[in-house]
């Protein structure tokens, strides 16, 4: 039975507004852009036929000289000593650690050019997050500075070492307090430099805050269990999660780690078990966990304290007072369901809230503790320590600074002055400070108040190592010489605090040979091959009880909820590509569409529909946003359906002042709007918003491609599936009859194909950003996005559907009060070229650029494409992209690429295609050639696993398969005689290499929305 | 062209080599040791010792002047047992340099090391003249060709001077005679070619001829374009192929090491030079001074001869000009093609067995003084081959099962690259 769900992409898709219709007509947003280009390049309307001959002839005499040169010269530079284990032509891999995450970094003749995950790394041996992806362009970044600065010059750090020296020995002699600020720090190395410099000083001390803090969890731990940590959670034991909030798939403490766990639940594999996990979400904005739901819940953010109290009374069958959400009925049912069925899961089940509350952390503990969470899905004894910040230590530290108390701030890896709730009276009492050091890579806001910037130098060119868990240990070593004058900040405060030990990377290797390498038997030289040491047996997590009484808890939790009661209630984020605003400089990530919203390079504020029709707004509107504490800010407005009424959301890490040049001036910064309120950091407030009348377009990517109402997504409940495993799929046990109007060809060879699982995928973007690094695909920027331009070879399509709760099919004269629209559940759906057998782009191309090839897939041939552009409007999956600039080389388009240094990011085995070809994914074919060579030089098979896409290399959840169909017992044969495989549009013939299983949803009968 | 001029002047050069060569045997009867043991002592002795100054050892021409004939013999045919039995002289001797320990020779015969101690007392033969000798034959091949141009040039004069004179007599006997002569001879050459252009048919012949040229010369043109076979840049140091890969035998894998691991077949670092040019100086024929070509690479490395030291300030990398260059959107794997394909290329190029397979597309190598691109590398010439040339598929467990499958669809067809894709574009377009 094929779904008859509707399915749409966005509202102006499901309202069929006239300018969405006109705009599905074609494949290309707009006519060819003639006109413009002789504008913009500044010729008078009208071309005289002098100049018309004047141009001709020069051109025919340029062309007739260029042509006439014997042979191009190129230079042709070999290494002078070549270093022994290089060989040009082939990569060389290094392990290193990426935020923790020990990972591969694949360089080429010596210069870094991707990132992979290490797959002997245990916990994160799993894919990568987008940020890890696009980490490499960083390194190349030319808007970090390229030697230190003191006092605004740049200078040498023999200078900088004697001014520091000497400022901190006026400021030891005068007794003032010396402070070290930073984000998180979780590398035993750097926090034992930092003992040693304070040893030397005294007065020092080290204050960790994160801009996006987990104190709340952190003061809770300490308050229930007498242990000041963040645990480790185990989404992969949890059979029911219950969230509050919580972006667990995305940004919340570890998303990519998440991911692989709650996915383990939930695969193909699992499925084949029949075995499910069940995801309740209830939270306010739309957010990438929200979207992988089983049932989804939009509450607002002063209710999610009495939702809380509600889960807690339910399970226990307490009776704490106010656990009652009068204005929302159907959250309060599915909340008291839950807690019903949580009560009876006993160590299975799993809540986790995305407040920063202390009150309502204890109070998310106890319901935990009341479900026998603790030693089975949250481990408190193998302490996270990915975040460690204490908001309070920071405050504390921002008051010194103003009452002008102390004498030296040094900032490591964070930018108080951007991300902090009071970067004003940071700012002003920092002015009162006598040495200001900032370790930042490049002049941002708060480094723009120092008076020396000793700049540090990227992962890749440094030693190190980190430890996200407690007995986890990953080792960070450089893959390139610094490119800039730059120097670790752990060698600048050795050197500043005299340290006999001269060399920041032989001051790691004592460190791990002394502390670390002992605990497991290890060498040094083991470590630099594994790249992470850690107990082969986990420590097992011990049983906690919380015992407390919730008497003051619960008021607490209630009058803070009360307090937001108000206004709109603001609810600010971080989404998955930005994050915090660290990597805001980062064009890859700027470009990476927002995973719910598709929106690229801009932040703006989320409204409801039914909301934003009330207030009388209409989508990109541009508004003045003003805060309860009197900041203001003009967003434009973007309609969200599933938003919870009476709140918007806007994304943190936007608006950086001083990020460089793709990262400013980009949206509006939200960190002003955090508040601090009873020790931590709150990220929901009051806002109330007023009409500017000015309108902004957000570059969306998500409208661009329409697939016209087809049925491309199938989908079916878990129940329906457990009955029949090809449910949904639309196979009746047998598949769509083929034609061919051409004699077939035979694959004798390889047949190369790929499986998507749509269960497994969460929408996170890894691949997207894999897929740009490894094939060199362009930046366009947000104008060229507006255009639907962008260059991405995969996407990730979202589309909403509307729970109706009996799958009716659902049309659009049905549901034009928009009453529904605050309930709809979303299908991440990636798509990339199908490599279709019977391809529509192959027979149109007049040319033969496309063509098919005797292993499966579809060819690109870009020198022979002239650019008709035939095949894109042919192609019925809307995959293939056109190179309207040479974006890598046109001033224009100066987003990061227009350079000598970042064009060191590019991977020397694909083609920088020019203006005028198309493009789209080659089933990554320079690592299939790489493969099949390496299995002939050492003469043996090709086995299944050698070659992997860098898409499927990427993925946390590991749900993309790629392989040999011709081999049956390959990963991707398996995977596709799964029952739930079907093929997008196989009616129409095209037969495509590319299968997806069904998405399944656990929607029980008890919790019905 | 360049085929020709170069074939030419490789033909000169061997008859040159032969005639000095025989010169050399001929005149050398009675220094018939001196050359056995020169050809022996650069087989065995200079990666470690030079006649006049000190390397690894020391300067030889000094030491056998002043020891004693029979122990050298000795010391040379076995110095380290020489040295274990307690012989003080040689004792002494091995305390020139510490680090390193006088090889062994046993394989050589007294007669041989007498040859030898005779070489290094003789000193270098002065050679008649031979790098003079080569540039005159150099001048004389091109002088021949301007003075075969100067012949055919002197004979079309005379040619036409006879004629004329023919003519002028002709008209003498004809006056003499007393025939009236019709003025029409007289016209102006020019006149004489306008009237010509008067003539319809010869118009026609005209244009048709000069079509004919031009579209051919434009077919030819159109075809090259791109096409750089021959080319030859002048490198940066005179490296010469036919020395090292010809004369001395090096492998190609030496210094290209990457050809059978890599896509790039590498060109290699100056370490590698260093390996041999650390001893090897060339002073032979420079007068005692390093060769300046040689010089060349010690500049690169800021390495001085005479200290035997680097200075790694002074490093200044070679530019050389590449010889070979594919367009970037065209993928080619060295490796694939010497390693895997090496049997299928050997077959169908038809390579001798002592021939290395790079000979199949970079020519013969070893008689190349500066390198040129021998093929033209289109991608007609790459698919021509792709069509051709038979896989090897034996003992790859990599084709097993590919050739199974393919038989049976194909039956006992010829296996070539064609065949398993090897002409589809992505297979090098990507």
């Amino acid at each position: 039975m094929e779904s008859n769900k509707k399915y749409w992409k966005g509202l102006e898709e499901f309202k069929s507004t006239p300018e969405f219709v006109e705009n599905n007509k074609n494949e290309f947003a707009e006519p060819l852009p003639i006109e413009d280009v002789l504008n913009e390049a500044g010729l008078s309307t009208v071309t005289p036929r002098r100049d018309f001959l004047k141009a001709l002839g020069f051109g025919l005499g340029a062309v007739t000289l260029a042509a006439c040169q014997p042979a191009p010269v190129h230079k042709s530079i070999p290494y002078l000593v070549k270093p022994e284990d290089v060989i040009p032509g082939i990569p060389n891999y290094y392990v290193s650690s990426f935020n923790g995450q020990s990972v591969l970094v694949k360089t080429r003749e010596g210069r870094p050019i991707k990132i992979e995950p290490n797959p002997n790394a245990g916990v994160y041996s799993q894919g990568t997050n987008p940020q890890a992806q696009a980490s490499v362009l960083d390194l190349y970044d030319i808007s970090k500075l390229k030697a230190p600065v003191l006092k605004n010059q740049e200078t040498t750090w023999s200078k900088v070492d004697e001014y520091v020296k000497s400022e901190l020995a006026k400021v030891q002699a005068s007794g003032k307090k010396i402070r070290i600020v930073s984000s998180s720090v979780n590398s035993p190395s750097t926090l034992s430099v930092i003992a040693d410099f304070i040893k030397v000083y005294p007065a020092a001390a080290h204050i960790q805050y994160d801009p996006v803090s987990y104190t709340g969890i952190i003061k809770a731990n300490e308050n229930s269990f007498g242990k000041a940590v963040l645990p480790k959670y185990n989404f992969d034991k949890a059979d029911l999660i219950v969230s509050f909030g919580a972006d667990f798939l995305g940004t919340w403490i570890s998303g990519e780690e998440f991911t692989s766990q709650y996915v383990s639940n939930r695969n193909n594999t699992s499925l084949a078990k029949g075995k499910m996990s069940r995801h309740i979400q209830f939270e306010a904005g739309m957010s990438l966990t929200g979207t992988n739901a089983d049932t989804r819940l939009p509450i607002k953010l002063s209710e999610e304290g009495p939702a809380l109290i509600t889960l807690y009374n339910a399970i226990t069958g307490g009776n704490l007072a106010g656990g009652v959400l009068p204005n929302n009925t159907a959250a309060e049912k599915a909340i008291k369901l839950a807690g019903k069925e949580l009560a009876q899961m006993k160590g299975r089940g799993l809540v986790v809230c995305g407040s920063n509350d202390v009150s309502t952390q204890i109070l998310v503990n106890a319901i935990n503790s009341a479900m026998g969470s603790y030693g089975t899905t949250i481990d408190l004894d193998t302490p996270c320590r990915r975040y460690a910040g204490n908001d309070a230590a920071y405050a504390e530290f921002v008051n010194e600074v103003n009452r002008g108390e102390v004498g030296a701030v040094f900032v490591l890896n964070a930018n108080p002055a951007y991300d902090s709730f009071n970067a004003k009276a940071f700012a002003d009492g920092m002015k009162k400070v006598p040495l200001k050091v900032s370790f930042a890579d490049r002049a941002d806001e708060t480094a723009a108040f120092c008076d020396v910037i000793a700049i540090n130098q990227n992962y890749l060119e440094s030693w190190g190592d980190a430890s996200v868990y407690e007995g986890y240990y990953t080792i960070v070593q450089p893959t390139i010489n610094p490119i800039f004058n730059s120097r670790q900040a752990e060698q600048s405060l050795l050197i500043w605090s005299n340290n006999p030990v001269v060399e920041y990377y032989q001051y790691v290797r004592n460190n791990w040979e002394k502390n670390v390498l002992p605990l497991f038997g290890k060498s040094w030289n083991d470590v630099l091959q594994s790249g992470v040491v850690f107990a082969t047996t986990p420590k097992a997590a011990g049983s906690y009880t919380f015992s407390l009484s919730l008497a003051s808890v619960a008021p607490s939790v209630l009058n803070s909820s009360k307090a937001l009661a108000k206004d709109i209630e603001l609810h600010v984020y971080e989404n998955n590509a930005i994050g915090d605003g660290r990597y805001a400089n980062n064009a890859y990530l700027q470009e990476l569409p927002d995973s719910v919203t598709k929106v690229t390079w801009d932040n703006y504020i989320a409204l409801a529909p039914k909301f934003a029709e009330k207030l009388g707004y209409n989508e990109f509107d541009v508004v003045t946003v003003k805060a309860a504490n009197g900041y203001t800010v003009e967003l434009p407005i973007l309609i969200q359906p599933g938003q919870a009424i009476g709140t918007a959301s806007i994304a943190l890490g936007y608006g950086r002042s001083k990020a460089g040049a793709a990262g400013n001036a980009v949206g509006q910064n939200a960190y002003p709007f955090l508040a601090f309120n009873n020790g931590t950091r709150q990220y929901a407030s009051n806002i109330t918003i007023e009409k500017t009348g000015r309108r902004h377009e957000l570059a969306q990517t998500q409208t661009h491609h329409s697939f016209e109402g087809r049925n491309i997504i199938r989908e079916a409940t878990f129940q329906e599936f457990v009955k029949n495993p090809a449910a949904g799929s639309g196979n009746h046990g047998e598949k769509h009859k083929t034609y061919d109007m051409w004699d077939t060809f035979e694959k004798p060879g390889h047949n190369w194909v790929m499986a998507i699982d749509l269960n497994a995928c969460t929408g996170c973007g890894s691949c997207i950003v894999a897929c740009n690094v490894e094939n060199n695909i362009p930046v366009v920027g947000r104008d060229e996005v507006r255009r639907r331009r962008e260059m991405h070879w995969i996407r990730i399509d979202r589309y909403y559907t509307i729970n109706d709760g009996d799958n009716k099919v659902t049309k659009e004269d049905e549901v034009e009060s928009l009453d529904n629209l605050d309930n709809v559940s979303v299908v991440h759906q990636v798509m990339l070229c199908q490599h279709c057998e019977h391809a529509p782009c192959e027979t149109v191309c007049p040319v033969l650029a496309t063509v098919h090839s005797s292993d499966g897939l579809n060819h690109m041939a870009y020198n022979r494409c002239v650019g008709t552009r035939y095949c894109a409007n042919n192609c019925p999956y809307k995959v293939r992209r056109f190179n309207w600039f040479n974006y890598w080389n046109d001033s224009r388009f100066d987003n990061y690429l227009n350079n000598e240094f970042t064009q060191l990011v590019l991977n020397p085995d694909v083609t920088a295609r020019s203006r005028g070809v198309m493009e789209k994914c080659s089933m990554c074919i320079q690592r299939i050639q790489t493969g099949r060579l390496e299995a002939k030089l050492e003469k043996r098979a090709l086995r299944d696993g050698d070659i992997k896409m860098a898409c499927q290399q990427a993925c946390p959840a590991n749900a993309i398969v790629f392989g040999d169909g011709n081999d049956p017992e390959s990963e991707v044969s398996k995977a596709l005689r799964s029952e739930r495989v079907y093929y997008v549009l196989e009616e129409i013939n095209t037969q495509p290499g590319v299968g997806y299983m069904t998405k399944i949803r656990n929607t029980g009968t008890t919790i019905q929305a | 062209m360049r085929n020709i001029s170069l074939i030419i002047r490789r033909v000169w050069k061997s008859a040159f080599m032969f005639t000095a060569l025989s010169v050399l045997i001929v005149s050398g009867s009675k220094a018939q040791d001196v050359t056995e043991g020169r050809t022996i002592f650069k087989e065995r002795c200079t990666s470690c010792h030079a006649l006049d100054r000190d390397l690894v050892g020391p300067a030889l021409q000094p030491i056998v002047g002043s020891k004693d004939e029979a122990f050298l013999i000795k010391w040379i045919n076995n110095a380290p047992a020489l040295i274990a039995s307690g012989d003080k002289e040689a004792i002494e001797a091995s305390k020139w340099n510490p680090n390193a320990e006088m090889t062994a020779f046993p394989t050589l015969t007294e007669v041989q090391i007498k040859s030898i101690l005779a070489y290094v007392k003789a000193g270098e033969p002065k050679k008649a003249g031979e790098p003079e000798g080569g540039a005159v034959q150099q001048e004389v091949s091109s002088f021949s060709i301007a003075g075969v141009i100067a012949v055919i040039l002197i004979s079309i004069i005379v040619l036409v001077v006879l004629g004329r004179a023919i003519q002028m007599l002709e008209r003498l006997i004809l006056t003499k005679q007393g025939v009236v002569l019709v003025e029409k001879e007289k016209l102006p050459l020019m006149a004489g070619i306008g009237q010509l252009f008067k003539n319809k048919k010869f118009i026609f012949f005209f244009i048709l001829c000069m079509v004919a040229v031009l579209s051919t010369f434009g077919w030819m043109g159109m075809w090259n374009t791109g096409v750089h076979t021959g080319y030859q840049p002048v490198q940066p140091i005179k490296f010469s192929h036919e020395l090292h890969a010809g004369v001395n035998q090096i492998d190609c894998q030496y210094c290209h090491s990457g050809a059978f691991k890599s896509k790039n077949a590498t060109i290699p670092s100056l370490n590698v030079c260093m390996n041999c040019h650390k001893a090897v100086q060339g002073r032979d024929n420079n007068d005692g001074n390093i060769s300046p070509e040689i010089q060349k690479i010690y500049n690169a490395l800021g390495y001085d001869a005479d200290k035997m030291s680097y200075d790694k300030s002074k490093e200044k990398p070679v530019e050389w000009v590449r010889v070979h260059n594919l367009p970037d959107f065209a993928y080619f794997n060295h490796s694939q093609h010497v390693v895997v394909g090496e049997q299928a290329i050997r077959k169908e190029k038809g390579l001798q067995p002592n021939e290395p397979v790079c000979f199949a597309c970079h020519g013969p190598v070893d008689t190349m003084e500066e390198i040129y691109q021998y093929s033209p590398l289109t991608m007609k010439w790459c698919i021509n081959c792709h069509r051709e040339a038979e896989l090897d598929v034996k003992d790859n467990g990599y084709y097993t099962k590919i050739i199974e499958a393919h038989e049976k669809i194909k039956k006992g067809e010829k296996i070539t690259p064609a065949s398993l894709g090897g002409l589809e574009c992505g297979k090098c377009h990507y």
